[in-house]
């Protein structure tokens, strides 16, 4: 009994401060998930909710939009995870041997518009996209004499458009990452491998790929998450048309639960994407990973 | 293979904090003759990392031409120096195993892959690390990562070796060990070597010539004999010999000098020299080894005597360094083992003017 006591007495703050982050993860994080989870498995009805065992995953996965939007958005992180990271990477090293003062301008320059709201993003880039001669683009295109587009309008575009508009924001976070990590080489291992003959792509090949390697793994991994969650440029932009063209998942889910009130199906796709991002992490970790330190 | 020549070499910095520039290297001309083993020795920021840098042409002279081989190399990329260098943090590659870092250069310069196993197993052979090829940098001892460095050199044979510090973050027995390697190795690869180092023993055992350096001024290039013997000005005395040169402020009478209370007899053959000096304020330099304890002075003229109050001894074994002052100076006398002065006593010591050195009190120099 004495040593609880003395224990509480020793301890008992820690505890109580670690208890509040503890119990927000409980009550926001673990209950909503274990309570989706059993919503899966229900037709939900907020007063009547009815045990309907794997009909919701069944249905989901008979649905044609289910696997459209699937491959939606497969596409999607495809074609922008690999190709972003390369342009943050670039930028990062073109930033990386620039004086301080102008290192800092670029960071901020970069950074600065990722607290922007996503909302005006999309705003711009819906002007941008106008489908008429005064939509930026197009009036671009126009000099070149190319016809007006309908960017968002047609389902073979509205997707790469979507994608498109990724190539030229949110780079800021992984520049500043990389900066930090280009900063952690030490000078001496480029001046070691200018004396060992080496070639500026050599140098980039065998030094700073594999030792940025942590940092683009961390790039990689979170990107792809959301990547596979990408919603709000698309409930912004298309609402998932035209005809599905730009329907993913995260979209998906969003259509099931609060325009169709399918909450049982919405939680069921939930639960299959969350599945697959921790298989998609796993797998990057397994491939990617490496034992760099120094 | 190859010889090296600076020609009034001067580096100047951007000093960032005065927004002027600060002189790293002050018109520096020495040349290094071919397979010869040249250390560079001075305190903490005397400039000996750049002038080895400037070697390697990582680092670009402000003033004056760098040579090597007979050949003005100002503008030449390091890789096409053909040097190498160990650097003093080795600079492995982390991520890259023993035989990869060793096979890096040979690689790059697109080498045959037979060539590159050939000289990556020869040069581990020499160094011991056969048995460690596949592993990582960090999974090994200082040691033995300064010999993948060295290792790093070796396999590309190259016609001058520049070594930044190597052996500072080594401990005290296992640098005595690489020493005596380094030494065999320039032997059998009979390659310039130039040296980097704080540590005047490592100078004096590892040089066939030193340059000595202080704040950006060569001070004196010699044989670590020369040096020990005829010292160019005090600095290099107090600097090279360990524990360094007493120094005692004195005034030259005829032929001795007063010194405090004391009048010790300069040699006969010697006192012609310093005749514009007499009467003048001037500094004589003594070793501690010259400062004898009367019971132990064999083979030395004992007429130069004196009786000092000693303040401190310490016990090394084989010898003894006792402190005592002259004037406002501490004075030291390194004396054998067996002497039996302690602290407190009066000994009379036994200064043997045969080795004593003098110099200008304002230059500074050995006169
Ligand atoms: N890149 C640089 N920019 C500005 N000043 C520099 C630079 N490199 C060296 N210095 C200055 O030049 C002087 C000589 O430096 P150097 O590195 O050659 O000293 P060192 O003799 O090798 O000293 P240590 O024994 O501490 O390694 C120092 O005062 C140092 O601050
Ligand atoms: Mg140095």
């Amino acid at each position: 009994m004495d040593k609880w006591k003395q224990f509480f007495r020793d301890y008992g703050w820690c505890y109580l401060f670690i208890a509040v982050p503890v119990i927000l993860f409980l009550v926001f994080t673990l209950y909503p998930v274990l309570a989706a989870l059993v919503m899966s498995f229900q037709k939900y009805h907020v007063l009547n909710p009815k045990w309907i065992g794997f009909d919701n995953y069944r249905m989901m996965f008979q649905d044609e939009v289910f696997w459209k939007a699937m491959w939606n958005t497969f596409v999607f992180t495809v074609g922008t995870v690999p190709l972003n990271l390369f342009i943050t990477l670039g930028l990062a090293i073109l930033i990386f041997p620039r004086s301080t003062r102008t290192q800092t301008f670029f960071k901020a320059a970069f950074y600065l518009p990722t607290v922007m709201s996503g909302v005006t993003l999309a705003l711009v880039w819906f002007w941008i996209y106008d489908p008429t001669e005064s939509g930026l683009l197009n009036m671009f295109l126009g000099l070149f004499g190319i016809e007006n587009v309908m960017w968002l309008g047609k389902s073979n575009s509205s997707l790469f458009s979507i994608m498109f508009m990724t190539y030229f924001i949110n780079h800021g976070a992984g520049i500043i990452l990389y900066l930090a990590a280009l900063g952690g080489i030490p000078k001496s291992l480029y001046e070691a491998a200018d004396i060992d003959h080496a070639s500026e792509w050599s140098k980039f090949k065998n030094i700073t790929w594999p030792l940025l390697k942590p940092t683009t793994l961390y790039l990689l991994v979170t990107s792809i998450i959301l990547s596979f969650q990408v919603f709000m440029s698309i409930y912004l932009m298309t609402q998932g048309g035209p005809n599905f063209a730009t329907t993913t998942i995260a979209y998906l889910i969003y259509e099931h639960a609060f325009v169709y009130y399918k909450f049982g199906l919405a939680a069921a796709e939930s639960f299959v994407l969350g599945f697959i991002i921790i298989l998609a992490s796993i797998a990057q970790f397994k491939f990617m990973s490496s034992d760099v330190e120094y | 293979m190859a010889s090296i020549r600076f020609d009034n070499v001067t580096k100047r910095f951007v000093d960032e904090k005065n927004g002027g520039m600060f002189t790293a290297v002050h018109g520096a001309s020495f040349e290094i003759k071919d397979q010869e083993f040249v250390v560079f020795v001075g305190p903490s920021g005397c400039g000996k990392t750049t002038s080895l840098r400037m070697i390697a042409g990582l680092e670009r002279q402000t003033d004056g031409d760098i040579l090597i081989d007979g050949r003005v190399v100002n503008t030449v990329h390091p890789k096409d120096r053909d040097i190498a260098m160990v650097f003093q943090d080795y600079a492995l590659y982390p991520h890259m195993s023993i035989s990869d870092n060793l096979s890096f250069g040979l690689k790059n310069m697109g080498r045959p892959a037979s060539e590159i196993k050939e000289k990556v197993d020869y040069a581990a052979n020499v160094l011991g690390l056969s048995h460690l090829l596949d592993r990582k940098p960090k999974e090994m001892s200082g040691g033995q990562r300064q010999r993948v460095a060295v290792g790093r050199a070796i396999v590309r044979n190259p016609k001058v070796f520049l070594f930044d510090e190597p052996l500072s973050n080594l401990d005290a027995k296992l640098r005595v060990q690489m020493r005596i390697e380094l030494a065999q190795l320039h032997k059998r690869l009979g390659a310039t070597i130039v040296y980097v180092t704080h540590d005047q023993v490592e100078a004096m055992t590892l040089g066939q010539r030193i340059v000595v350096m202080n704040q950006g001024h060569i001070q004196q290039i010699a044989s670590p004999r020369e040096l020990y013997r005829n010292p160019a000005n005090m600095f290099v005395a107090g600097f090279i010999g360990s524990p360094p040169m007493n120094f005692f402020d004195a005034v030259l009478e005829g032929n001795k000098l007063r010194v405090g209370d004391m009048l010790l007899e300069i040699p006969a053959d010697r006192v012609a020299d310093y005749q514009g000096y007499n009467g003048k304020d001037i500094i004589l330099g003594l070793r501690p080894e010259d400062i004898h304890d009367i019971d132990f002075a064999y083979n030395i003229p004992t007429h130069n005597q004196a009786r000092v109050q000693v303040e401190v001894v310490e016990h090394l074994g084989a010898e003894n360094l006792v402190y005592f002052r002259v004037g406002e100076r501490m004075i030291t006398a390194k004396v054998a083992g067996e002497s039996s002065i302690t602290t407190g006593d009066t000994p009379t010591f036994v200064f043997n003017m045969d080795k004593m050195h003098l110099f200008d009190k304002t230059t500074e120099q050995r006169i």
